[in-house]
């Protein structure tokens, strides 16, 4: 913790950068931090509450924070991924943006409000993504910091869900999913929290033509759940930020997990910190298995 | 208005009686998969209710005000267009157990929903429900009603006020639709000690509120009008990742869109829908141009919108001080702390109050 203070504090001190972005204790549980002064670098924390994906305040649509100035990046693993995405997809460039990586321990599934400031993780509050997670130690990075903990828990809570779906009939996964989706009010948190979703004009907002009906009405949430979920394939870093933010606590992340898990198995590929690695959606390969695309 | 004593006995054969002659009785029922999420919904009995038992996590706007309503539909016709309304006569309901704060809400939403033109779908729907409000326990650290001229025992909005007791409740009829429901229900008056008891209740959950956050002061709005172009709208507005759940359960937020979409060739309905001044969409025009083009201006929107120009238009803040907006962001933006700054910022008037 301390060493990630200084190093911040060194960092707006030196004015290498004018904001560091991490995580501080709000009035209600731990929330993203913008550290404008190396005076209040201590402000800083890092520990199993800060769930958050903060690789977001990068995308090109925060012209707000991109006016403060160049930024350095408290990133977890799964948040290097983000930010490897976007370097990836050319949305920011790699010499824009420091990044600081803390070595993690896994975080909670959901970051309570009242919440004790020490928290051990168990199977039933560690979150879902951090099983068997392969980026405990990031490998993007201008600064890591802290030491690896040991490795989390398993959620028990949430393991069998992608099983439990894919052993329904492809009629009862269609009412599962319908259930879920006739609570989307298409207030479109899930794409404003999502790192990945950066176009500056989203299909689901096209008026001419209409590609999908702004209305919530179950053909269009279906189709802009549907739509979402295709864009992300292989692109989705697996965060899980669209579920936490989605107001009506629709089960997001099972659909992403899903993708991830088909986009594994078809492509051999799962998102990696490394930005020059290149996803399967955005390589083009003369040797492809299918013709169409050779 | 006074206050009677009302018997569990007495207001479970009233729930009763009202189902049995179909009026939908709505209140806060813990849902199936977790028994700390209350939400309100249409209930049997007063057994499936939880009152008084903490917050829904959705206010009562969507009885309301849907999150999507046809308004009409048409066909083309070889004479011309023909349209349907939809009814504005909405069924008897009668919410059992709001908060005093959702109550609240619905009557300062009144004022714009019956401003220029009336809105006969919302006022349809008030016209029709009987409100049955109870003393709040009072949620967490993120309510502040008190700070906006609300409170855990207000009874504005409310047709009849509860206040739990031993055996049943104080019961306040706020209104004549209010008497005509308790009408028959209660003893004439309530002991002393009762009445002794729960205004004991209403205090502590007043103070208990109180200790949360000050009162907004008077200049409060006049100030938010000066300072439009204060950097404070910048530094505040940060963490906001402008994805409007805010909106989504802020029981005053009202703005909605209307589209019409077709059905087919001749056929379509006209909607409305939820719109959220947090998203970059709600003021993009066509030609491109966005008035709001940064997170920044579409936060100072939220603020300037509950806190001065509503009051200025209709003399009161478009705020109950409820804290679902901070119990629900995913960035961690503050109610509590963003007016509680601002004000110490508009008695310092220094500036720069940083993050």
């Amino acid at each position: 913790m301390k060493e990630l203070q200084e190093l911040a504090a060194k960092l707006l001190r030196d004015q290498n950068v004018q904001v560091v972005i991490g995580y501080e204790d709000g009035p209600a549980g731990v929330r993203p931090a913008f550290i404008t002064d190396a005076n209040d670098a201590a402000r800083l924390i890092f520990d199993p509450r800060c769930v958050h994906n903060l690789a977001t305040y990068l995308k090109p649509q925060r012209k707000h924070i991109a006016k403060l100035g160049k930024i350095a990046i408290v990133v977890k693993g799964c948040d290097a991924r983000a930010v490897a995405g976007l370097i990836r997809e050319q949305q920011i460039t790699r010499e824009n943006v420091i990044v600081i990586a803390v070595r993690c321990g896994g975080v909670l599934e959901k970051a309570p409000a009242k919440a004790a400031k020490k928290v051990e993780l168990t199977e039933e509050n560690v979150s879902v993504r951090c099983a068997g997670c392969e980026a405990r130690e990031p490998k993007l990075y201008d600064y890591i910091v802290g030491e690896l903990p040991t490795e989390p828990p398993v959620s028990s809570q949430r393991a069998g869900e992608i099983a439990q779906l894919e052993k329904m009939s492809t009629a009862e996964r269609r009412k599962f999913w319908d259930e879920q989706f006739s609570r989307c009010i298409r207030c479109d948190a899930c794409r404003e929290v999502c790192p990945m979703c950066f176009c500056l004009q989203c299909v689901a907002l096209r008026a001419q033509p209409q590609w999908i009906d702004s209305s919530p009405t179950p053909a269009a949430n279906r189709a802009w759940q549907t739509m979402r979920m295709l864009h992300q394939a292989g692109r989705c870093v697996g965060c899980l930020e669209c579920e936490r933010a989605c107001p009506k606590e629709i089960p997001l992340g099972l659909l992403t997990r899903y993708v991830a898990g088909v986009v594994d198995q078809r492509f051999g590929y799962k998102p990696c910190d490394d930005p020059s690695v290149p996803a399967p959606m955005g390589e083009i390969k003369t040797d492809d298995e299918e013709e169409f695309i050779r | 208005m006074t206050n009677e004593f009302l018997s569990h006995a007495s207001l479970s054969s009233l729930i009763a009686e009202l189902v049995a002659t179909g009026t939908r009785v709505i209140a806060p029922v813990q849902t199936e998969d977790s028994p700390d999420r209350l939400e309100y919904k249409p209930v049997c009995s007063l057994a499936d209710a939880a009152l008084a038992a903490g917050q829904p996590r959705l206010s009562l706007k969507e009885l309301f005000l849907p999150s999507t309503e046809v308004l009409l539909s048409y066909r083309q016709t070889k004479e011309g267009v023909e349209i349907r309304e939809v009814p504005t006569q909405a069924r008897p309901q009668v919410i059992l157990g709001a908060l005093p704060c959702d109550a609240a809400a619905l009557e300062i939403v009144d004022k714009v929903m019956s401003w220029d033109s009336k809105d006969e779908l919302w006022l349809g729907r008030r016209e029709a429900t009987t409100i049955v409000s109870i003393l709040c326990p009072v949620e967490d650290s993120n309510c502040f009603c008190t700070a906006v001229g609300v409170g855990p025992d207000s009874v504005r909005g409310s047709d009849v006020f509860l206040t739990p007791v031993e055996g049943g409740y104080l019961a306040e009829a706020c209104t004549l639709k209010g008497q005509s429901l308790l009408e028959g229900r209660t003893a004439d008056h309530a002991d002393p000690e009762a009445i002794a008891e729960a205004e004991k209740a209403q205090s502590a959950a007043r103070k208990k509120v109180q200790e949360n956050a000050p009162a907004i002061p008077a200049g409060f709005s006049a100030w938010l009008t000066e300072n439009f172009g204060h950097p404070v709208w910048n530094t505040m507005a940060l963490r906001c990742h402008g994805c409007g759940a805010c909106a989504s359960v802020c029981p005053t937020c009202h703005c909605f869109d209307i589209v019409d979409e077709h059905e087919n060739a001749t056929e379509g309905v006209r909607r409305r829908n939820w719109d959220s001044c947090q998203t970059a969409k709600f003021t993009l025009h066509s030609s491109g141009h966005n008035p709001r083009p940064s997170q920044s201006e579409r936060f100072r929107q939220r603020i300037e919108h509950k806190f001065s120009v509503y009051p200025r238009r209709f003399g009161e803040m478009l705020c109950t001080g409820c804290g679902r907006c901070s119990r629900i962001c995913p960035g961690g933006m503050n109610l509590v702390e963003i007016v509680g700054g601002l004000i110490s910022l508009s008695a310092s008037n220094s500036g720069g109050a940083g993050q």
